[in-house]
């Protein structure tokens, strides 16, 4: 298969992997434009030829891909080779498909979220209301139970009340997600929290939940309360969570 | 563009027998519009898809993946320095530098 064929493949199946390009060589042997695809089970596509340089590459490009850093290497004089990691789309699940779910969809579908919407009202997860989303109506638990989730998910949970954010986490936070935020007042989000430790859920993993949720922009109207939850998705995304919990805590929020 | 959609959009483009350059950042000094990675393609018609990095420095990208498309076809590792001089009208001011890879799909 062509190089950009297989690479297109991998990314639609959700792999993490480099793509090693040949940018500068003085080497004919290894030619400029020269492409290998490492994968994370240390398997490697294509190459440049010589065992040893293809070793030296798979390293480097393992490495890459553990740190997620895209750069520069020089694996033989003359010979300078850029690493791209490619990886998995982040995913953002919208528990409750009410007037912020709208807008928050739109905005993460623009900046490069592949987005799910689950309700269990039928005329609220309803496919016209969320273009270019994947659109469950379903029981919260039942949808969630099933629903694979990792370190490239991201959830918002913003449902029409707390009985059902409740339902929700109960199902999230036994899984891995890259962000889980909740949606709501002091006392609601309180409510909440408490309902989830007592059906078990440990303190460390609720302190790990974004609540109040989003970015502290003075955020009013459903528009700008999403964009907040936009913004602090983007921060994690580039940033990490660590980040995210600074500016929340440098107006005091989530102390 | 995420990465999925350009590499979505040069098979397209492919499959449509249209011939097109991957321009890709794969260095950056100082201050840069985009980050290394940051991917733009450039149609055989001057179209372009993505970005690397908005005005900055994409007039430069897209003579150089046009040169490559209609006549070298070979690829190019090109120098973009942003540092003119901030009274230059229209001009790239962010401070630094950047090389992007530039090669035909």
């Amino acid at each position: 298969m062509e190089a950009i064929a297989r690479i297109a493949e991998l990314i639609q199946n959700g792999e993490t992997f480099c793509l090693a390009t040949v940018v500068e060589s003085s080497d004919s042997n290894v030619p400029v434009g020269r492409k290998a695809i490492v994968l994370k089970d240390e398997s490697i596509e294509g190459g440049f030829g010589a065992d040893q340089l293809n070793t030296r590459i798979r390293d480097l490009a393992l490495n890459a891909i553990k740190g997620n850093v895209r750069r520069i290497v020089e694996p033989e004089s003359g010979v300078r080779v850029f690493l791209d990691v490619l990886s998995e789309e982040s995913r953002l699940l919208v528990c409750g498909a009410g007037h912020i779910a709208v807008p928050l969809a739109r905005f993460a579908c623009q900046v490069g979220f592949r987005v799910t919407v689950l309700d269990d009202r039928e005329d609220f997860a309803h496919p016209s209301r969320f273009p270019d989303c994947d659109v469950i109506a379903e029981d919260f638990t039942t949808a969630l139970r099933d629903m694979p989730l990792g370190t490239s998910s991201y959830v918002v949970v913003i449902t029409r009340g707390h009985e059902h954010d409740v339902d929700c986490l109960g199902e999230i936070l036994k899984k891995g997600a890259a962000y889980v935020g909740l949606i709501g007042s002091r006392r609601r989000v309180r409510i909440v929290l408490e309902g989830l430790e007592n059906v078990g859920i440990s303190r460390k993993r609720l302190q790990e939940v974004f609540t109040p949720i989003g970015l502290p922009i003075g955020a009013e109207s459903p528009d700008e309360i999403a964009l907040s939850i936009i913004s602090e998705l983007v921060c994690v995304r580039r940033k990490g969570a660590a980040q995210a919990r600074i500016l929340r805590k440098a107006v005091g929020i989530g102390l | 563009m995420t990465d999925k959609e350009i590499f979505q959009k040069i098979m397209e483009l492919k499959n449509r027998g249209l011939p097109v350059c991957l321009a890709t950042i794969v260095e950056a000094v100082g201050s840069t519009p985009r980050e290394v990675g940051a991917k733009m393609l450039v149609c055989v018609d001057g179209t372009l898809y993505g970005s690397v990095g908005g005005g900055c420095g994409e007039d430069q990208v897209r003579s150089a993946a046009l040169r490559c498309l209609l006549a070298t076809k070979k690829p190019e590792l090109l120098e973009v320095r942003l540092t003119d001089d901030l009274g230059t009208k229209g001009g790239d001011v962010c401070g630094g530098t950047m090389r992007i890879f530039v090669e035909p799909m």
